[in-house]
């Protein structure tokens, strides 16, 4: 099922919002979880919504501040929910919250996904800090309707996005290859789609949508492999090292990041406690030792655990208030990874995790290169 | 580099490859001294963190050894450690550290000899690789 909704003056994010407004007071969902902008409108962050008065949503908003898919997880781990709610969330949220699922973090019994084209998220800072009389909206209305080049203020992880359109939602919201004058495209993908948007008013869609996906996917793409190719330099310990030196050990990239989900992390455990004849032992072992010297290990053995279900939303690097470029690594890293071991994650909600699974003639020995 | 020897640090399962080690020594059979071997329950739970911290303190190469496919004990143990070396493999490639140095086998507790000759031809490869770059750095 899909069709256009007709909005007045183009304003499609007000279209949006009474969209969700109707999924409450039809009743069709007990509460929606929505980005929603502060009232000063220097912020949006997202909230579970209720009351249909309250919703002051703005799907066009482009920030990501924390990770939806994390709120998700936090809602439902321990269980789903008896009645329908909808969660509006971005296309790398969705991935996101696909792979947490298979890693038993998230239960989507009675989650309907709306998801929507995502031209891409500012900084929390780029968002918050503006130059006077830019709006946010506004920026990303031009581009959508103009195509006017939005990268100086999109997060890196934005600008060379993979996939820039949801899969695996139960209703996408369809920005690209829409006349956005006039309305925006809605399209239900699953029996629970469906349900809500039932007795919507839909005006028949007649526009290119798979010609102007291929577009804006051509030019992200194009993007991520001139980045990819840019970061070849990142290669080497001494390299690698460098890259991390401003790490501040405060693991805020771990919080931040969707798929690293474990209670008790490795890394604030006792496990690397020691006494200090130990550390003077290690610190023979070499002549020198840095203080605290876990961060290299830290971050290697976090892409080992994370790295095949890295959707590159780029939370942590968003998070690091050392401003280390942590996608410059991440991407050509997961990129390798993800390749090797012949995995997609977010693509195919069906597929196992790469890490569980295993095929008799596979591996043998790998003691060979 | 005549004068160098690989250390290398081995993890052992407790079901087989331990075993393995320990019939290789009981039937005297040769091979190097370099081995520092680790017992763990089970090759699966041998975490990167474990494999990546050897190396970073200066390790010169990881064994992991562990049951035969269908052996293990704990149904897929093994499956799931060999998988997660191809990982830490492909990273180590990343680093640019020689994903050599890391090594996975598959030994039972009859295979003295598969343990003795996987032990020595790991330190003749790793005396020829030279000693581990992460030794140097002081990070
Ligand atoms: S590692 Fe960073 S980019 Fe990858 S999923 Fe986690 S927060 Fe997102
Ligand atoms: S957020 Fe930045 S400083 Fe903090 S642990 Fe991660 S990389 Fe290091
Ligand atoms: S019990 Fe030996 S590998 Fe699992």
């Amino acid at each position: 099922m899909e069709g256009l909704i007709l909005v007045k003056d183009g304003d499609i994010a007000s279209g949006c919002n009474e969209l969700f407004k109707t999924f409450l007071t039809s009743g069709k969902l007990e509460a929606i979880l929505v980005s929603q902008e502060t009232p000063n409108g220097k912020m949006a962050f997202p909230a579970l919504i209720s009351d249909p008065e309250k919703l002051r949503s703005n799907i066009l908003s482009p920030i990501l501040p924390v990770s939806e898919a994390s709120e998700i997880s936090r809602m439902t781990i321990n269980k789903g929910s008896d009645k329908p709610v909808g969660v509006v969330i971005r296309p790398c949220q969705v991935r996101a919250l696909t792979e947490i699922v298979k890693l038993n973090q998230a239960n989507l019994e009675n989650i309907v996904v709306i998801s929507m084209d995502c031209p891409g998220t500012m900084d929390v800072n780029t968002f918050s800090n503006l130059p006077e009389g830019k709006v946010p909206t506004d920026i990303i209305m031009d581009h959508l309707l103009k195509g006017t080049d939005i990268d100086q203020y999109l997060r890196s992880s934005c600008r060379t996005c993979k996939d820039p359109v949801p899969m695996n939602a139960d209703i996408t919201i369809g920005l690209f290859g829409v006349d956005l004058g006039s309305g925006f495209l809605v399209q239900a993908h699953t029996e629970s789609g469906e349900r809500l948007l039932e007795g919507v008013k839909l005006e028949a869609y007649k526009g290119e949508r798979e010609k102007a996906i291929a577009k804006v996917r051509g030019g992200k793409d194009a993007k991520r492999e001139a980045f990819i190719s840019s970061k070849k330099e990142i290669k080497g310990i001494e390299a690698i090292a460098d890259f991390y030196d401003k790490c501040v050990n405060c693991h805020n990239c771990m919080n931040a990041c969707p798929i690293c989900y474990c209670k008790e992390c490795i890394f604030h455990s006792s496990v690397f406690d020691s006494d200090a004849n130990k550390y003077v032992h290690r610190a023979k072992n070499k002549g020198i030792m840095k203080m605290p010297d876990g961060a290299l290990l830290f971050h290697i053995t976090r892409m080992n655990h994370m790295i095949l279900s890295c959707v590159e939303c780029g939370l942590c690097e968003q998070a690091c208030p050392s401003n280390i470029p942590l996608m410059d690594l991440l991407i050509p890293v997961a990129e390798n990874a993800q390749r090797e071991l012949d995995y997609y994650p977010g693509k195919d909600p069906d597929e196992k995790l790469p890490m569980v699974v295993f095929r008799e003639d596979e591996y043998r020995s790998v003691g060979e290169k | 580099m005549d004068d160098f020897e690989p250390s290398v640090v081995a993890f052992l399962c407790n079901w087989c490859s331990y075993a393995g080690a320990d019939l290789a020594g009981t039937s005297r059979l040769k091979y190097p001294a370099n081995v520092r071997p680790i017992r763990v329950m089970c090759s699966g739970r041998v975490d990167p963190v474990f494999v990546m911290e050897a190396l970073k303190e200066g390790i010169d190469g990881v064994l992991v050894a562990g049951c035969h496919p269908g052996d293990c004990h704990y149904q897929s143990g093994n499956y799931k450690t060999n998988r997660k070396i191809k990982l830490i493999k492909r990273l180590l490639s990343d680093l640019n550290v020689d994903p050599g140095r890391v090594r996975f086998e598959y030994i039972s507790a009859s295979e003295g000899q598969k343990f003795a000759d996987t032990v020595t031809d790991f330190v003749a490869q790793l005396k020829e690789m030279g000693p581990n770059p992460l030794k140097e750095g002081c990070k």
